[in-house]
């Protein structure tokens, strides 16, 4: 199935997409173009709507109006088993009645795929998630990551047009997790696998996407690669979704400073801009240490590398500074609570 | 296994001394007034004088007796079937429905599964007999031309065996529907499965667990059956259990009735021991709790959904139909049942009230329920705490023969019990009836106290022993009022199946002590009367205060 990656990975485009569910708006005209072979994460808190866009395209759920193109081809009117797309679910959503070979090849099995074909289709891709020794195993013989790799290659071995994913790490553990995210991330390149995944985290999302769309109350609040989204935030709550940062009035403006980008004690004297203010407090945290201040009543948090080894005390003054170049200017959002 | 045990440093003893102590008296009780009489039934089979199998050879070799087990095997399979058949719709209705009303659906299966089964029976007949409210309608639609013979045949065994025993699949399907993820279902639709292969290969395979349960414990009960097929067949569809009888009370043989209690027994037990064979081979790790189960928040149903719905609903009217039929009926001034019921009159009231026979029957019941549900609820409890404390295989063992009364056909135990009893003048009266019932009402008693303690933490226990509680206290102040609503709800099962109870009454007691039960059925074995429609009425308001209290006793509690 690796070689031909052409006939994988199509382009989304999705034009003015309502939904809502008794009287609550999910989706308000909400439109978005995800190119071909790109990675693209729906970051959001609950309730924001991604996941609903992710039940939109696969068919689950039918938009009050707006359409879903996959290549250009409106999926309005197709029916689920026959949209071609290719889903992980959180759960793993493995059928617990069959064996790992036998879930791998059911969606070829429906697709009445000659079985000569077929084998060697659910071998590759038995081998391309590292599980190819496990075919005759069930399920529940499994641990959660080998079932999430089961399941991401029962979705790929159809060649799907786009692949979902639903907050697929989202029931492993840390150390599981972050393994998986490079698995994913590289399969994925490797195939140029058009995919929409769903997440709440945003490290998650920073990691792995090409895109990031994050999600507010339904609408997109910004979208682009995860450097720009990361350094570019539009407003604070787009800021403060990705990371902490401090806000900070300046001339006027609001401006957001991420803790690293904060200096503090003797390293602040030759910054653009200095302040003085008071420890609140100091945590070790490894590969950097976070410090609290208060500065004129509000309250900073700085990370200082390891590297840096001034000794800081609490209830001690110090200075706390930051370059221009660090500024991210924030746009105000009415009635914003944050 | 003890002497070893004891050898062996008394660990095994130590373990399970507690448990034994309290299982005791029921275990023994058991033992003599139901294992006892089993086996002395069975081994009637091989006492002929003709040499030990010749019983065993007739049953065989005679047509008569060759048939009946055939036809008997026959009935069981097809109302398993039935009932397999139509709970998937119900099952289906009630896992994608609201909880509200999957709740209302489930008291709607319930009410036909609580209120007495020949009460049911009498219904059907009433409704579906040649002048029934069945015909009516159809001939006055001008659908038939002449009545349809409904029952009296095959066909009035399949209707009334399955309406009484399909709740038994209802209730494991709708567990197994619930536990279905609706992730699956959603992953193998993208997969490229429609709604014909999705049925096919993710929800039947997925509820066949839930279906199997259900249908063995169909297929077993079934196989036992003689109310029914005694009032709602014709000759044909005579089965083992009337056999029975009929040997015992009319041809006085005793080794033909213990032959066929012996072929009835094995077939039992041989389903029951197939069942979870497969169930616990084949089927093992199907049976999966989702986090979100399929009908959960279903947007939209397909054509076959739809389907599903609609032969749903057909069901449930079929469900509730004869338990509502009898009120309308039971004040028609008409004296010849017919339908719509002519005029509105309590005279069916009055005659009730006015022959003493059918009050001094009811005192009867109470008489014998006096004795049957106060023992079964005490030993019952008893049975199930003690087990709790108890572990390996004599546990297991005994947790098999609290069950088993529910599993053999009654119609076994109470011959067994009429040979057993009736040197010792115990067949007249009440006590011979209530110890009967007793036996047979345990396993509810049992079983609903031993589903609590799995709710109930043995750290309780420990904590009131380390605050200072003895034994006694423990038992007294911790774990009886935990169980309190299940040992109630238990004693409500228990009266409910001695009140309903027929087989017994038919054979260990006399006229005399006559039950309400027994007087019903030798009425509707006649003909059905007006004054049966009151009966019912009266039986089945009883049967559901009863119920409805339950429910409310233990929402109280919890």
């Amino acid at each position: 199935m690796m070689d031909r990656p052409d006939s994988l990975g199509q382009p989304v485009q999705i034009r003015a997409l309502e939904k809502s569910y008794g009287g609550t708006r999910i989706l308000q005209s909400l439109s978005l173009d995800i190119p071909a072979g790109c990675f693209c994460t729906l970051l959001g808190a609950s309730g924001s709507g991604k996941s609903t866009i992710l039940k939109l395209i696969a068919g689950f759920e039918i938009p009050d109006s707006g359409e879903i193109l996959v290549q250009g081809q409106d999926l309005s009117k197709v029916p689920v088993h026959q949209r071609q797309i290719g889903m992980v679910f959180q759960n793993y959503a493995l059928f617990p009645h069959m064996s790992v070979h036998e879930n791998v090849a059911f969606g070829l099995r429906m697709r009445r795929v000659p079985r000569a074909e077929r084998e060697s289709r659910v071998g590759e891709a038995l081998e391309m998630v590292g599980l190819k020794e496990f075919g005759h195993r069930y399920p529940r013989d499994l641990s959660g990551g080998q079932q999430q790799r089961v399941a991401l290659a029962r979705a790929l071995v159809i060649r799907p047009r786009i692949l979902l994913m639903d907050e697929p790490l989202g029931a492993l553990d840390r150390g599981l997790r972050q393994g998986l995210q490079q698995q994913i991330r590289d399969i994925q390149q490797r195939l140029g696998m058009t995919t929409v995944f769903v997440t709440h985290d945003q490290e998650e999302a920073l990691q792995m996407s090409d895109m990031i769309v994050l999600m507010r109350g339904g609408q997109i609040e910004q979208l682009g690669p995860p450097r720009e989204i990361y350094s570019q935030p539009k407003n604070r709550f787009v800021a403060a979704f990705l990371d902490d940062c401090n806000f900070i009035p300046l001339r006027k403006r609001n401006v957001g400073i991420r803790p690293q980008h904060l200096r503090v004690g003797s390293s602040a004297r030759e910054a653009d801009h200095v302040m003085s203010g008071r420890v609140e407090s100091v945590i070790f945290l490894g590969t950097y240490r976070r410090i609290r201040l208060n500065v004129a009543g509000e309250t900073m948090t700085a990370r200082l590398s390891s590297e840096n080894m001034e000794e800081f005390m609490i209830g001690q003054d110090a200075l706390v500074g930051f370059m221009e170049s660090d500024v991210m200017s924030l746009e105000e959002i009415p009635g914003d609570l944050l | 296994m003890t002497l070893l045990a004891l050898r062996s440093g008394g660990r095994w003893f130590a373990d399970n001394f507690r448990g034994l102590r309290v299982v005791l008296v029921p275990a023994c009780f058991l033992a003599v007034l139901f294992v006892w009489p089993v086996l002395r039934l069975l081994a009637l089979g091989f006492g002929d004088e003709a040499g030990p199998f010749h019983s065993y050879l007739r049953v065989f070799t005679v047509p008569a007796y060759r048939e009946a087990i055939l036809t008997t095997f026959g009935i069981a399979l097809a109302v398993t079937v039935l009932s397999v058949l139509l709970a998937y719709p119900v099952a289906y209705l009630m896992a994608t429905v609201s909880p509200r009303m999957a709740r209302i659906l489930g008291i709607g299966v319930l009410l036909p599964f609580w209120t007495s089964a020949l009460v049911r029976t009498t219904a059907w007949i009433m409704l579906l007999e040649r002048y029934g409210m069945l015909n009516s309608i159809l001939m006055r639609a001008h659908l038939i031309r002449h009545p349809v013979a409904f029952v009296y045949n095959m066909s009035g065994v399949l209707i009334g065996m399955s309406h009484v025993l399909m709740p038994f699949v209802v209730f494991p399907l709708y567990t197994a529907f619930r536990g279905l993820d609706r992730n699956l279902v959603q992953a193998a639709m993208l997969l490229g499965a429609g709604p014909l292969t999705l049925c096919r290969k993710i929800f039947i395979p997925l509820t066949a667990p839930g279906a199997l349960a259900g249908a063995n414990i169909v297929f077993m009960s079934a196989l036992g059956y003689y109310i029914t097929p005694a009032l709602m067949g014709g000759p044909a569809q005579t089965m083992v259990s009337q056999l029975i009888s009929f040997n015992v009370s009319e041809q006085l043989d005793w080794g033909m009735a213990g032959a066929l209690s012996g072929v009835m027994l094995v077939l039992t037990l041989a389903a029951f021991f197939l069942c979870r064979g497969v169930l616990e081979k084949r089927l093992k790790g199907r049976v999966v709790t989702a986090a979100r189960p399929y009908g959960e928040g279903l947007s939209g149903r397909s054509g076959a959904g739809w389907g599903m719905v609609v032969a749903g609903c057909a069901v449930m009217i079929f469900l509730l139909a004869p338990i509502v039929i009898v009120f309308p009926m039971s004040v028609s001034a008409s004296p010849i049942l017919m339908f719509p019921p002519h005029g509105l009159s309590f005279r069916w009231y009055h005659e009730l009230l006015s022959r003493p026979q059918w009050a001094a029957a009811f005192f009867n019941s109470l008489k014998v329920a006096l004795i049957a549900v106060p023992v079964a609820t005490v030993l019952g409890t008893l049975a199930a705490i003690g087990l709790a404390r108890m572990k390996g295989t004599l546990a297991q063992i005994l947790e098999g023969l609290f069950i088993l009364p529910m599993v053999v056909p009654a119609i076994i135990l109470a011959v067994g019990l009429y040979y057993q009893l009736t040197p010792f003048g115990l067949t007249r009266g009440y006590w011979g009836l209530g110890l009967g019932q007793a036996v047979i009402a345990m396993p509810f008693v049992f079983l609903t106290v031993q589903a609590a303690l799995r709710g109930f933490s043995r750290d309780l226990e420990l904590a009131a022993m380390s605050l200072g509680a003895g034994w006694l206290s423990v038992m007294g102040r911790i774990v009886l009022p935990a169980l309190m609503p299940a040992i109630v709800s238990g004693a409500i099962f228990a009266f409910i199946t001695s009140f309903d109870d027929v087989i017994l009454a038919l054979f260990l007691t006399d006229v005399r002590a006559r039950t309400l039960s027994r007087l019903i059925y030798e009425n509707v074995l006649q003909d059905v009367s007006p004054t049966i429609t009151a009966v019912a009425v009266l039986v089945i308001v009883l049967t559901l205060g009863l119920l409805l209290s339950s429910l409310l006793f233990q929402r109280e509690k919890s």
